[in-house]
């Protein structure tokens, strides 16, 4: 393949790790010609959370409507396609296989190479698509329902892990303090929206791991601390002030997320630091990162919210940068529920 | 693309159960099959081993004119691997796709009549999936059923969730010769539990299902034009999730009500924020 052809290449993306089935087509690495996504979310709502069984049956079901649409609305054909870039974790499992066997029968069928992608590069590259003119390196704070992590983005195949979370994801919590509030699924915007009518300082919660130079997460002893709060005010008798606990517990994460973000990029001299996964969506995040960010003279970027959801765009950004450096899966690719982020990591 | 006449190449799979199976008829032989039971998962081995067997048929993938996939009920996990596979294949290359239901992949694999085939299939916590099949050389009129070489293949009962246990001990009650078929055959009965004296169990080399067999059921459909839609096309569940169940016992004043569906939405990249 040429250079000019391989920088107008069209990959097709593919994504189904969790409760969206999506499919999109990129022009070369940054041009969104369709991204296409069918979620899951309200099929979910009335159990609380995301059920793998039920997402399974959805995505089965989606998997090729996502992908004829994405066709219909990039207005190419399917034989114009020249790689498959899919998700192969982390996620569920049962959901990523859905997409990965798809994908790989596609690829067979077409004749062209198949790129496995790591869904959490996936959400940092969704910058790229944002800010077509965004390049390494930058600092990424990758904030997602699952995973908390600070990666220094030095090239587009060279990463390096500063730190992530050591139980608890950032989002996890959200959910789980939203859950035990009466707040339905999902519980984060809920939060988000809630904490703007409440006092950030109302309620101190504890705060992990802030010393300098550290740059993993925990939040389970916070998760813990505002569970034990809504606890002992019931066992009080007191009406629980929701706005005043929401509040002051998005402010204890943020000032932590935001606290290391700024000192990483920092550290490692980086001008820029960018936002990435479904986290990423909460404006009390946002405002604050954007803030300090400034005052440090550090350039900061987020997705819009329908790039920062999961979705298939991002995940051929990320296999189109894979495809560019020669890195390609074979046939056997298989789902990773619990893949990470690693120093490098590439698919293979 | 040819018709049935010319036959051609059907490509046939089957991951319902830990047999991982794909074959290819080429016009009136069965050009190839491989058939697995080994420790990699459907995930890893079902496309490379497709990609094997139109190599062995001497076939390309551009001559095929049907997809044919077991169905289910069996493993949820498994079939929606095939599924996938078969149902973007059929997507990529135009293919009609057919559906077979794999309790009659299981009973053709016994083409004999007077005998009872059972066939038995993992539904998990002591249950089995359980159709009864018949083979006869006769087909009465309006009888559901499949034609394979003059024999006729018919259902005795829709397939049914039960427990293993009673389920092989009914069988006693058949009054007739029975022929036990299934992945549960291999896992749960043979060695485990004691047979009624009519009731016997495939042995291995007929007990799991396999794709030669899916394909000839396939050709059956696909000649009658019952290609199934590969937008909407999903596995024969049987049972609903356990999520499902469990929330309609505690909400019994929602049944009926309109399930909420999933929600289509398009991004584009001209909206990013700095």
């Amino acid at each position: 393949m040429d250079k000019q052809a391989n920088e107008e290449i069209l990959t097709l993306g593919i994504e189904s790790s969790c409760d969206e089935t999506s499919a999109a087509v990129l022009r070369g690495g940054r041009e969104i010609l369709a991204d296409v996504i069918s979620t899951q979310i309200p099929v979910h709502q009335r159990f609380g959370g995301v059920v793998p069984e039920i997402a399974s049956r959805k995505h089965i079901v989606n998997i090729m409507p996502v992908v004829d649409e994405a066709l219909r609305v990039a207005g190419v054909k399917l034989q114009d396609i020249g790689q498959v870039a899919v998700t192969y974790g982390p996620g569920l499992v049962g959901a990523l296989l859905v997409g990965v066997s798809a994908a790989k029968a596609l690829a067979f069928s077409l004749d062209v190479p198949l790129i496995g992608v790591n869904h959490l590069e996936g959400h940092i590259f969704a910058n790229f698509l944002a800010d077509k003119a965004l390049e390494p390196p930058f600092m990424a704070l990758v904030v997602s329902g699952g995973h908390t992590s600070l990666v220094d983005v030095r090239g587009y195949n060279e990463f390096r892990l500063l730190g992530q979370t050591r139980d608890d994801a950032a989002g996890e919590a959200f959910d789980k303090i939203a859950r035990v509030m009466g707040l339905p699924y999902p519980g984060g915007p809920r939060i988000d929206a809630l904490a703007k009518e409440g006092d950030p300082l109302a309620i101190d919660f504890p705060r992990a791991l802030d010393e300098k130079g550290n740059y993993e997460f925990s939040f389970s002893g916070l998760k813990s601390a505002v569970l034990n709060y809504i606890n002992s005010e019931k066992m009080k008798g007191r009406e629980l002030r929701h706005a005043d606990i929401a509040a002051s517990f998005q402010h204890a994460v943020i000032e932590v997320l935001v606290h290391k973000a700024c000192e990483a990029a920092a550290e490692a001299g980086r001008d820029t630091l960018v936002l990435a996964g479904g986290v990423a969506a909460n404006s009390g995040l946002e405002a604050r990162l954007r803030r300090e960010a400034a005052a440090r003279g550090l350039r900061f970027m987020f997705p819009s919210p329908v790039l920062c959801t999961d979705n298939a765009a991002m995940i051929a950004c990320r296999g189109y940068y894979q495809g560019a450096a020669g890195k390609f899966s074979d046939l056997c690719l298989n789902a990773v529920p619990g893949l990470g982020l690693t120093d490098s990591s590439l698919a293979h | 693309m040819s018709s049935m006449a010319e036959a051609s190449g059907l490509l046939a799979l089957d991951t319902a159960t830990q047999v991982s199976s794909v074959a290819v008829i080429s016009g009136r032989k069965l050009a190839a099959e491989l058939t697995v039971q080994g420790r990699l998962t459907h995930s890893e081995t079902l496309v490379p081993h497709i990609r094997q067997v139109l190599q062995m048929a001497g076939l390309k993938k551009e001559q095929l004119t049907g997809i044919a996939v077991s169905q289910g009920p069996g493993s949820f996990t498994g079939l929606r691997i095939g599924l996938a596979a078969a149902k973007a294949m059929a997507y990529a290359l135009g293919l009609p796709l057919v559906g077979v239901p794999t309790p009659a992949v299981l009973a053709c694999q016994c083409p004999v009549p007077g005998l009872r085939l059972v066939t038995l299939l993992d539904a998990q916590k002591g249950n089995v999936y359980v159709q009864s099949f018949r083979w006869a050389r006769t087909q009465e009129q309006g009888e559901e059923g499949w034609s394979v070489e003059g024999l006729h293949l018919h259902p005795l009962h829709e397939v049914q969730v039960a427990p293993l246990k009673e389920t092989v001990k009914a069988c006693g009650a058949a009054g007739e010769p029975v022929l036990l078929l299934g992945d549960v055959v291999q896992k749960k009965i043979v060695g485990r539990l004691e047979l009624p004296d009519n009731v016997s169990c495939a042995p291995r080399h007929l007990v799991m299902p396999r794709a030669a067999c899916v394909a000839q059921l396939g050709l059956s459909l696909l000649a009658a034009g019952r290609a199934a839609n590969v937008m909407d096309f999903e596995p024969l569940y049987v049972r609903r999730s356990e999520a499902e169940v469990l929330w309609e016992k505690r909400h019994p004043e929602q049944i009926g009500i309109e399930e909420p569906d999933c929600v289509l939405k398009s991004g584009g990249g001209e909206d990013g924020h700095e």
